[in-house]
């Protein structure tokens, strides 16, 4: 009985890493994984961005520009955020959150982290024998008549990519349905299992129509098949169809667990419970619902005619109304609150909201059938994109990583570098992605090397941009690097939150919970009043 | 031209002025949204900010009232802005009857045009003012997209499928030029892909039209 008990002193790092199954190493091994790849997606985009510098494109040669930004998109979508969001923070939360020892099928949540490094691997690799040029949208019959290896290896990347997706989609479903502890009722759980939730259903739904259009490309490539080309009775735009049919989803997939991160984190530290818990569970579940009918939004100067455009053009505008319901609810959880500036609130109000909404907007613009004939496949798109997934998803991601850091780590990060950190990232979001939208505006074309002289000056600006930006990434990642191993030790909830993740150690024990939890109610309870100090003691003493 | 582009070029045609008005009431909905959310923020966070005295934040929930109203409000707007929308989507979908049409073809890496009297020119684009012009797009390789910012009008060349628009150009902007860049990837030299469209008195057009032709078939004929 006694040897059953005894934990082994230390497990070599094969035992303890790579032969894991326990949903905490798999999501840390995610997010280290994730976090490097951030890095080569973001050399990547200061490559673009150098190439920018001047209008001749003088950096690399045009071939070589193309094959950057290709790599970059492919990189942060698929290696990055994706994986970030959903395999990191989805795969240590949810089972925490929830009161379950792990996921539902543990050696599956460890396939799917291997299949992951696997496709993020292969592209890392190929990039040796040639680079995707197409985009990370891969359009035929452009992508078809590519020369070398780059879009097949581009396919097989997106396909274990998407594989890793549905395994660890499904794996989040039966967890969250079957492996709630007693009494933690659906309007019980977290908002951040909330998200996950939904999130899971839209990857199961979305990524196999990404693995049909990736896969008919491949054939056609190869095999002989003529499904997008013309000539021989194909349809190019049936390849968009499938391909916009996973990827506006899958922008949902890329901010819906971000979305649920601050629903987390405002309640904290602004000492509140969150404000409207059913409105910002069940706007997830709409986005989620909505999601699967926007998708032509992007195909409206594709070929279709424009007319049939209009009825996109409504589900895209309505869309915007659970996202803008989360925002109010939000604003709300800050309203009367007693506001901690701690680094991941900073991420999660200012860095989030402040910069999140300005894409939302802009995307109400680019809905618009006449005003997206005017902008499509211009820089306002492109500052759109980026406004949602780095002002969005990054600014979530980064709100989360330092929120949760020292449950992770029982440690905690350097704050002052914290706030450096943030604010290099929040001046340079602003610096590098609003210029674009003037370039747009202006008529400037996504994808080019080379531009009119006129768009010097805004290029300029978003190049000094993305090299704050650059910075920040360092002092970030260093800070996290350096505070894993050096940091202050912290007690088991130094936040004061109240999700179930904080009643365990730090780090959590490999069975989670020594005693399944019970569940009474959810977890945004008011915070107990405390009495206005006289002294100056520390708050919270 | 300004040396620094940041805002909409002119507007060549009516349909394109439409648009930008179009556009300044969206821009001014959603600025109005972005400023009032902003406002709030910051003005949140610092009004409620951790002290010694406010130590706790309100006890609250939620308000189904306020949940119903920015539910309501946002849908309302929005819905708004796609029903006025829909106008100007038919407006610039229907050409009006007997358009000079221009068959438009992308290249990699150049954009062809075939006018009406058989005239056939690589990235000159010329358009007679004050009728209306239309544009048949196709591709003979792989997408491109034929974009005239000046008209805010875009439309993707695709092989095996024609897409169209057209524009009637101000006759006070004859004798000017506007850029035809490819906004569609197109491989190596997408952003290398340009004509210039420059606006000609009817007259002009057609005398313009008939020298062409005349040119090219003599060089075709040596």
């Amino acid at each position: 009985m006694e040897a059953a008990m005894r934990i082994p002193a230390r497990k070599s790092f094969f035992r303890d890493w790579i032969c894991t199954v326990d949903h905490k190493k798999i999501g840390i091994m995610y997010g280290v994984t994730a976090l490097f790849f951030f890095l080569v997606g973001g050399l990547f985009a200061l490559g673009v961005r150098t190439e920018l510098w001047t209008p001749y494109g003088r950096f690399v040669d045009s071939q070589t520009y193309n094959e950057f930004y290709t790599m970059h998109a492919t990189v942060m979508v698929f290696l990055v955020i994706i994986p970030l969001l959903t395999g990191a923070f989805g795969n240590y939360l949810v089972p925490l959150q929830v009161g379950a020892r792990d996921m539902a099928f543990p050696r599956m949540n460890a396939l799917s982290y291997w299949l992951y490094l696997v496709s993020g691997l292969t592209l890392m690799i190929g990039m040796f024998f040639g680079m995707p040029d197409a985009g990370w949208t891969s359009y035929p019959p452009y992508s078809i008549q590519s020369q070398g290896p780059g879009i097949d290896i581009w396919v097989m990347t997106v396909h274990l990519a998407g594989l890793a997706s549905i395994l660890g989609s499904i794996n989040f479903i039966v967890t969250i349905i079957k492996m709630r502890a007693p009494g933690m009722t659906f309007n019980r759980m977290p908002l951040f299992t909330w998200s996950m939730f939904v999130t899971a259903f839209m990857q199961l739904f979305a990524t196999p129509a990404l693995a049909g259009a990736v896969t008919t490309l491949l054939l056609d490539r190869h095999f002989g098949t003529v499904f997008y080309t013309a000539a021989q009775g194909g349809d190019p735009m049936l390849y968009q169809h499938l391909f916009w049919f996973y990827s506006h989803p899958a922008v949902y997939i890329m901010i819906l667990p971000g979305f649920g991160i601050i629903s987390e984190v405002l309640p904290v530290f602004a000492r509140k419970p969150i404000f409207g818990y059913h409105a910002i569970a069940y706007s997830s579940v709409a986005i989620g619902f909505l999601g699967f009918f926007v998708w032509a939004h992007h195909m409206f100067v594709a070929g279709m005619a424009m007319s049939a455009g209009i009825p996109f053009m409504i589900s895209s505008l309505i869309i915007a109304v659970p996202t803008s319901v989360k925002i109010f609810n939000w604003l709300a959880t800050i309203w009367g609150g007693a506001v901690e500036y701690e680094v991941p609130m900073m991420f999660a109000s200012l860095g989030f909201i402040g910069s999140f909404i300005i894409g939302g907007f802009s995307g109400v613009i680019v809905a618009n059938v006449p005003l997206d004939m005017a902008l499509h496949d211009t820089y306002f798109v492109v500052a759109h994109i980026h406004y949602v997934l780095f002002g969005g998803s990054v600014m979530t991601i980064m709100a989360g990583i330092f929120f949760w850091f020292p449950k992770v780590t029982g440690r905690m990060f350097h704050k002052t570098w914290g706030y450096v950190g943030f604010w290099f990232y929040f001046v340079g979001t602003q610096v590098t992605f609003f210029p674009m939208h003037l370039l747009g505006l202006a008529g400037m074309p996504r994808r080019y090397a080379t531009y009119a002289p006129e768009f010097h000056l805004w290029n300029q600006v978003a190049t000094i941009g993305s090299y704050i930006l650059g910075v920040g990434t360092i002092i970030l990642l260093v800070n996290l690097m350096v505070s894993a191993k050096y940091g202050r030790k912290v007690e088991n909830n130094p936040w004061n939150a109240r999700t179930l993740e904080w009643t365990v150690s730090s780090p959590p024990p490999e069975h989670n919970f020594d005693e399944i939890p019970v569940v009474t109610e959810n977890p945004y309870q008011p915070y107990p009043d405390l009495e206005p100090e006289t002294e100056s003691a520390p708050a919270g003493a | 031209m300004p040396n620094v582009a940041s805002w909409l070029p002119p507007a060549l045609t009516q349909m394109a002025q439409r648009v930008d008005s179009l556009f300044y009431i969206v821009l001014g909905i959603v600025a109005a949204f972005f400023v009032i959310v902003e406002v709030l923020l910051i003005t949140f966070l610092i009004r409620y900010r951790r002290t010694r005295k406010n130590r706790t934040g309100k006890g609250v929930h939620g308000n189904n009232l306020f949940e119903i109203i920015w539910t309501l409000v946002p849908t309302v707007i929005l819905v708004f802005m796609g029903v006025i929308s829909v106008k100007y989507v038919y407006a610039q979908q229907t050409p009006p009857p007997h358009p000079v049409v221009i068959k438009v073809t992308g290249h990699m890496w150049y954009w062809e045009f075939q006018y009406p009297n058989g005239l056939d020119t690589r990235n000159v684009l010329d358009v007679p003012a004050g009728q209306p012009v239309l544009f048949d797009i196709t591709s003979a390789d792989v997408i491109h997209g034929f974009y005239i910012p000046a008209v805010r009008v875009q439309q993707d060349a695709l092989p095996g499928r024609q897409t169209q628009f057209w524009m009637q150009a101000d006759t006070k902007d004859i004798g000017q030029s506007f850029p035809v860049p490819c906004d569609q990837f197109c491989g190596v030299d997408h952003s290398k892909m340009h004509a210039t469209m420059t606006v000609l008195s009817p007259s002009d057009f057609q005398q313009w039209e008939a020298s062409q032709l005349q040119k090219q078939k003599a060089s075709s004929g040596s």
